[in-house]
């Protein structure tokens, strides 16, 4: 009995911090979450703050500066002009890629979502531009639109679309913005026609069913079933295609990196310019964090809405 | 016991051979007592002047036995120059059991990698520096003033781009490499056909020698004015200079495009596009050798890889090619010609058998096998290369004369200031060539006081910003 006695109360007894842990629901789930916070804090938050602080220094690659305040952002919107070109065009190419890649993509995703031959190769077929190395299909774009060479102008002259020698992609600003933002397109729409691909076929057909006896036409199905059942995952895609699209650096950077003359920048690729080409580090992070604000706001405001009631 | 082995400097063979301890411990008294006149003289002569003979105080590295070099430059545009390059590394990593790791990458993608090795304060022990970027690197690229001095003891004075771009507060912080000299590539057969029996000598000759091209109904006369790191700063720069511009005045502070100068250089440019040259803001360095081998235009400035290509490995056009120098202006002939100089990076843990390394690259009998084997596409930094045999042999090719002769009026960019980190971040914006290629829109007819106004406050930007 004495035996016994003394076993339960050995068991009884907390056998170490790690074991509490396991024990406890609460500080098992603490104890799973911390690799994620840890990665978190090592791959996202650190490098984040660390360039909140280089923004307001003046530190150079090789030199790691002082607290300088706001000067780098006032340089930026006062002085620097490339900049505010540069800032321009980001929004610009984020704006309009976007409302062609969520059309294109609506309208790959709505004949997927059909029944046809070889339906299956040809989904996966519609995601090559989006699992090819970005920079590996730039490149092809740019020979592409080869000034020289180009089988794009090959094509439109022979097709008596332009006249001989056709368009210079990248000799004009305005066209080498188009040439960047239908790069940026063919290769973002795959993502937007998949995610919506994932939305359609959880809509429940007796909705449609249902709409249908009560004669609605396909454009209103699609108008009142389809939009509203696929609205939190389309906010989703928009704002998480919207961020990248911000960010683009290497379809930029690989296509024109800002030419002709310094004209088709986007923000990333002017950082870069000034922090890594430059070696102004600390001007290079201040551009590089202009858009977070903006970015902050635009974040916030769609996760209020996907998850606001319909 | 086996005696220890040393290595010596060769003076006479300018080569590290093993040496017994004691014959190096008995030669050192001797050496370190010739080797201590050279400050002097450098304080007397200053720059990179400095006679052949001349021995300033230095020492020589040592290579490492079992050591590893991981050594960073760019793809030669000649495809022979690389395979000598590295058959010399491994040359002399086998003749001092050090394992040598030549990496070469297009030379538009250096200075990514550079940077990144200096922020992480990691990568290559050798780097090759373009242009000024030891100013902008400085504290990264390891103090080679001995190794410097080594070399112009034996090699003489330091070309004076080399000099400027290697040297930062009066300290080597690249070893001197090479010159790329840019020059014109041009068809004669095609310069006949519109009656033109000689390549032009000056800015405005070329622009009528273009309008004739346009005539004659064949290829143009067409170049770079976009993002191409050589031949758009060669071509642009040069221009400027010739008529009196200037980015930035000779103090290094005060910016002086806005100038009655720079405008006639630019009125120049557009005359010239309205007479016939074709300007191309999409060009990169190389799609003007692309389109001279696909028959596509009649002359372009470059290295001289659209001859040597021509003449050793493609034959369609090399009995029709010719070179000619860069045109004058009315200031005079300036050219400008693409540099590199290797640094050995501070955090190297190898800093001895790096330098080690370079100086043997640098040994006159090598360094004229690779400029042999080049053909001519590069030019010795020091002033016992300005008679390379490549150039100046009886069986020299008379039509690489002027890829030599445009060396000597090389400029860096910046000029008159002195190479500095602000002459190198306004090279690395190319605000020279987008201020022409801004004005050369539309056949010749963009805006020019747009495109100095833009100019200048980008420079202001640059040699104001805070720091």
């Amino acid at each position: 009995m004495a035996i016994l006695t003394q076993r339960a109360s050995q068991e009884a007894r907390p056998r170490g911090l790690t074991a509490r842990l396991m024990a406890s629901e609460s500080g098992l789930g603490w104890l799973l979450l911390v690799p994620t916070v840890l990665i978190l804090t090592v791959f996202l938050a650190y490098p984040f703050l660390f360039g909140l602080w280089l923004s307001v220094t003046s530190a150079e690659l090789t030199d790691a500066g002082h607290f300088i305040g706001l000067a780098n952002f006032r340089f930026e919107f006062t002085i620097d002009r490339p900049f505010l070109q540069a800032f321009a065009n980001t929004f610009l190419y984020t704006g309009v890629t976007t409302v062609f890649k969520l059309s294109l993509g609506m309208g790959t995703a709505l004949l997927l979502n059909q029944r046809f031959p070889l339906q299956r190769f040809v989904r996966a077929a519609v995601l090559l531009p989006w699992i090819i190395p970005t920079v590996f299909s730039t490149l092809a774009w740019k020979w592409m639109f080869d000034p020289t060479f180009s089988v794009v102008n090959w094509a439109a002259v022979h097709l008596h679309l332009v006249g001989y020698p056709g368009p210079n992609w990248f000799g004009s600003t305005g066209t080498a913005l188009a040439a960047l933002m239908i790069v940026n397109t063919w290769r973002g729409f795959p993502f937007y026609g998949v995610s919506i691909l994932a939305g359609l076929q959880t809509i429940p057909a007796d909705l449609y069913e249902a709409a249908r006896v009560d004669g609605a036409s396909r454009w209103r199905q699609f108008t009142h079933v389809t939009l509203p059942m696929l609205r939190p995952i389309l906010l989703v895609v928009l704002l998480l295609s919207t961020i990248l699209t911000f960010a683009d650096f290497q379809v930029p950077f690989v296509l024109t990196n800002g030419a002709p003359f310094n004209s088709t920048h986007v923000l990333s690729t002017w950082a870069y310019q000034w922090g890594v080409t430059g070696g102004a580090i600390g001007l290079g992070a201040a551009i590089s964090v202009v858009l977070f604000p903006l970015l902050a706001i635009l974040v916030a405001a769609t996760l209020i809405a996907v998850r606001r009631p319909d | 016991m086996a005696e220890k082995r040393e290595y010596r400097f060769d003076p006479e063979r300018w080569l590290w051979t093993p040496w017994s301890r004691r014959k190096f411990l008995s030669a050192a008294g001797l050496a370190a007592a010739g080797l201590t006149a050279g400050p002097l003289l450098e304080a007397c002569g200053g720059g990179g002047g400095q006679s052949p003979g001349t021995a300033p105080k230095a020492t020589i590295p040592s290579p490492r036995a079992g050591a590893s070099i991981h050594l960073l430059q760019w793809v030669h545009f000649v495809p022979a120059a690389d395979t000598e390059f590295i058959r010399q590394c491994t040359e002399f990593g086998t003749q001092f059991n050090v394992k040598v790791e030549v990496e070469r990458i297009t030379a538009d993608q250096l200075q990514t990698r550079t940077a990144a090795a200096v922020t992480a304060g990691s990568g290559p022990d050798v780097i090759q520096m373009q242009y000024g970027w030891p100013h902008l690197y400085t504290q990264a690229c390891e103090d080679v003033t001995n190794e410097v001095n080594l070399l112009k003891q034996r090699l003489g004075a330091v070309a004076q781009v080399n000099d400027a771009f290697s040297k930062v507060d009066g300290v080597y912080r690249a070893v001197p490499y090479t010159v790329v000299p840019n020059a014109w590539s041009f068809r004669t057969d095609y310069f006949q056909k519109a009656g033109l029996s000689a390549f032009p000598k000056t800015w405005d000759e070329l622009a009528q020698a273009a309008g004739k091209i346009r005539a004659a109904g064949v290829p143009p006369i067409s170049q770079t004015d976009g993002h191409a790191y050589g031949d758009s700063l060669t071509m642009w720069n040069p221009v400027l200079w010739g008529y009196g511009g200037r980015e930035v005045n000779a103090d290094g502070k005060t910016v002086a495009i806005n100038s009655k100068e720079t405008r006639t250089a630019i009125r120049w440019a557009q005359g010239a596009v309205k007479a016939g040259l074709v300007v191309h803001p999409e060009w990169l360095d190389p799609d003007n050798n692309q389109a001279y081998h696909a028959d596509r235009i009649s002359a372009t400035l470059n290295g001289a890889s659209i001859y040597i290509r021509e003449k050793n490995e493609f034959h369609h056009f090399d009995k029709v090619t010719d070179n000619a120098v860069v045109p004058a202006g009315p200031k005079g002939t300036f050219t400008m010609n693409l540099i590199f100089n290797h640094a050995v990076m501070s955090y190297s843990p190898e800093k001895d058998t790096a330098k080690a390394l370079l100086l043997y690259l640098m040994d006159k009998a090598n360094y004229l096998k690779y400029t042999a084997i080049a053909s001519g596409y590069n030019a010795g930094p020091f002033a016992a290369f300005d008679n390379d045999p490549v150039f100046f042999a009886p069986d020299a090719d008379p039509k690489m004369k002027p890829f030599q002769q445009v060396v000597k009026p090389g400029k860096w960019p910046g000029w008159p200031a002195p190479s500095s980190k602000q002459t190198a971040q306004s090279q690395t914006q190319f605000i020279v060539a987008d201020m022409f290629a801004k004005s050369l829109q539309n056949n010749g007819t963009g805006d020019v006081e747009s495109a100095v106004t833009e100019a200048e406050q980008r420079l202001r930007a640059i040699f104001e910003r805070p720091s």
